[in-house]
């Protein structure tokens, strides 16, 4: 993963400029996040991976299945992709150019996950506390997760807030050890 | 001891009382790849340099490389039940074991926990096993000596208080002997111990601990133990362990004594754990830092000054100086000194002890060669009478070493030649010495004196350690006055030369051996 990440900076840093400058960072995104939705569908995988399958006949068929999700400059950045043989990179690409962009843009995106459906002025609270502590504007995403207990744990990239009673049970069965 | 239900739940009752309840942040990263103790994270940016990390099922690691995407960690201790996509926990502290007192007289792992089967260990004091050594202006210099207990070094090679040491020799040359001896004759004497064991069999350690025991020397030392089961990163880390155990002493205005057996064995673990982090191989593969490894170690044995102790005990130790004394011990292949990690350290301490298997093997215990071995610090610290009397020791060590290969043309030679030849070859087997039977500064003295005043010249030198024996068991019954007066003050004086001069030669009159 770590080593994927590596091979993935330089495109994803190519493709996010290409797209300030051409001010289609969004249809970038979208079209990412498409083709990564296609390399990770087992059949297309099986295809990838085989090295039997030429170059060319690789290329032709991406671009007949991702044909009106993607733009030409799309199509020429598979093209590239299959040339160097890099095309399992695609969802570590949109993941980092994901990233870029939520930088460039100002925002973070952070999972809350909840012992319990939150409500909305609940939600509106929670983002208001939670931007202010992390002194960035977030995109908030809520999942219900049952095994929590109550509470709600909140993850920031690779920082996390854990206020569930889940987590201070573990963490209280340390303290007694 | 009889636990009633209702003291357990008072326990833990107060345990929660004190638990913090506050909702925990934290950083955290997942495993991407596990090998050979080696893992791999990815994330943790906030990671920082030996920060300690946590795995599931309460198991520890360290962070060592900082990469861009992932941080490289070895595990200290089992690795076999972390999988990929585990979660790894930032504890943000540097890795710090147990230190202080109640440490004595235990065995522990190089994580600090008990492997002596005696309990738990009662101290709630923890330190970093990572410290900047102290400063220029904190120190201060050697001028009190550590005694040994063996003549040939306290006599020739001195240390002093805050000095390291080398002691280094091949395999089967007595390096570790003289380290037990050195830890013997610390009893009484308020010096605390501490002896690392890296990469060394299980059953060595335990005969090591056992012969400490049976000659009550436990109690004031503190046993680090790294076998050569246990994983490369805690052979790695042993050796600061115990540092960080040393300084504690150190800090709070004391003198402990520090043996790492051996560094040798540590540099080899710690290739291998750069190596698997694929740091860059460099001379004999080891990493480029490997001069760091054991600088940074032996730097923190020091002598610290009286105001520096008062700073580090917030004014509660005033007017005590405190010192760290080390002696790493390096095992060499074939007498080779110049290889790459014994040049290292031979430059890096005060001084070393060589030891010679040839020697050894011809019965000169403790195999010390005197013509390469030095201590670049310890005359100063040395004790007045032995650096008074030792002077000619080394000296006529030296003339004897010229003059040995004409030993067997003995009736060619002139008369003053033969004179130096024969008292070369008397004091060559006064320097030898039993292993646990370390001797007083008096009965050292005693020794050396009759050797200095020609007392040895008329006898075979077969009879020499006889004579010794028989003297300093006369001198103990008969004159335990003097022997008492030069132990408790160190001087040498007209009145104790002539005290130690007439005693000799009543004893010589009696021919008791």
């Amino acid at each position: 993963m770590s080593e994927l990440a590596t091979l993935a900076r330089p495109y994803a840093a190519a493709i996010f400029k290409r797209a300030k400058e051409t001010q289609s960072a969004t249809s970038w995104s979208k079209s990412l996040a498409f083709m990564s939705a296609v390399l990770k569908n087992p059949d297309i995988s099986v295809v990838v991976d085989n090295p039997k399958v030429d170059k060319q006949r690789l290329s032709a068929l991406m671009l007949d299945i991702c044909q009106g999700h993607v733009n030409e400059e799309n199509e020429s950045f598979l093209k590239l992709l299959v040339h160097n043989n890099r095309l399992r990179l695609v969802p570590t690409i949109a993941k980092l150019f994901e990233a870029f962009k939520a930088d460039d843009e100002g925002y973070m995106e952070v999972d809350v996950m909840s012992a319990y459906p939150l409500s909305k002025e609940a939600k509106q609270e929670f983002a208001a506390t939670l931007e202010k502590n992390l002194g960035k504007k977030i995109h908030m995403n809520v999942a219900v997760d049952k095994s929590l207990i109550g509470g709600v744990l909140v993850r920031a990239g690779d920082k996390v807030i854990d206020g569930s009673i889940k987590g201070r049970l573990q963490h209280m069965q340390k303290a007694l050890k | 001891m009889q636990l009633n239900p209702s003291e357990i739940s008072d326990l833990i009752k107060k345990k929660i009382e004190n638990f913090d309840l506050s909702a925990e942040a934290h950083t955290e990263g997942t495993v991407v790849s596990v090998t050979d103790g080696i893992v791999r994270v990815h994330g943790l940016s906030q990671a920082m340099q030996g920060e300690m990390l946590e795995f599931p099922g309460n198991t520890f690691g360290m962070a060592l490389n900082l990469e861009r995407d992932s941080v490289g960690v070895v595990v200290l201790g089992s690795y076999q039940h972390i999988t990929e996509g585990d979660i790894v926990k930032c504890t943000g502290k540097i890795l710090e074991v147990p230190v202080g007192e109640a440490l004595l007289g235990r065995v522990v792992d190089a994580l600090g926990n008990p492997i002596d089967g005696k309990g738990a260990i009662e101290t709630t004091e923890t330190a970093p096993i990572e410290k900047i050594a102290p400063g220029v202006i904190a120190r201060q210099s050697v001028d009190q000596p550590v005694q040994l207990g063996l003549k040939s070094i306290d006599a020739m090679i001195p240390v002093g208080r805050g000095q390291r040491e080398l002691i280094i020799g091949d395999r089967q040359t007595g390096k570790t002997a003289i380290a037990i001896d050195a830890i013997i004759n610390q009893k009484g004497t308020g010096i605390k111990c501490i002896y690392v064991a890296i990469g060394q069999k299980r059953s060595s350690i335990a005969n090591v601990v056992r012969k400490l025991e049976e000659h009550g020397a436990m109690a004031h030392t503190i046993i680090v133990a790294a076998s050569a089961s246990e994983s490369a990163a805690l052979q790695f880390i042993a050796p600061y362990t115990g540092c960080s155990m040393g300084e504690f002493f150190r800090d709070r205005g004391e003198d402990a004594l520090i043996i790492y057996d051996d560094l040798t064995k540590q540099a080899w673990a710690y290739r291998q754990v750069s190596l698997l982090l694929r740091r860059p191989p460099g001379r004999e593969a080891y990493p480029g830092d490997v001069f760091y490894l054991h600088s940074r170690l032996l730097e923190r044995a020091s002598r610290i000054n009286a105001a520096e102790v008062e700073r580090l005990t917030g004014g509660k130790v005033k007017g005590k100086t405190g010192s760290l004394t080390a002696l790493p011990i390096i095992e060499t292949q074939g007498g080779d000194v110049s290889a790459f990690v014994p040049t290292n350290v031979i430059s890096i301490t005060d001084g070393q002890i060589f030891l010679e298997s040839n020697l050894f093997n011809s019965g000169i215990r403790p195999a010390v060669n005197a013509g390469l071995s030095v201590s670049r610090v310890g005359g100063a610290a040395q004790t007045k009478i032995i650096k008074k009397l030792g002077g000619g020791t080394r000296l006529d060590l030296a003339q004897y070493r010229e003059l040995a290969a004409f030993a067997q043309f003995a009736s060619d030679l002139d008369e003053s030649t033969r004179k130096q030849i024969e008292r070369g070859q008397r004091v060559t087997e006064l320097m030898k010495q039993n292993q646990y039977s370390p001797m007083s500064v008096a009965q050292m003295a005693v020794s050396l004196f009759a050797a200095n005043e020609g007392f040895l010249d008329s006898i075979a030198v077969n009879k020499v350690l006889d004579f010794e024996a028989a003297l300093h068991l006369y001198m103990k019954s008969e004159q335990s006055e003097l022997m008492n007066n030069i132990n408790a003050t160190g001087d040498f004086s007209n009145e104790i030369s002539n005290g130690l001069k007439t005693a000799i030669e009543t004893f010589v009159k009696t021919h008791s051996w």
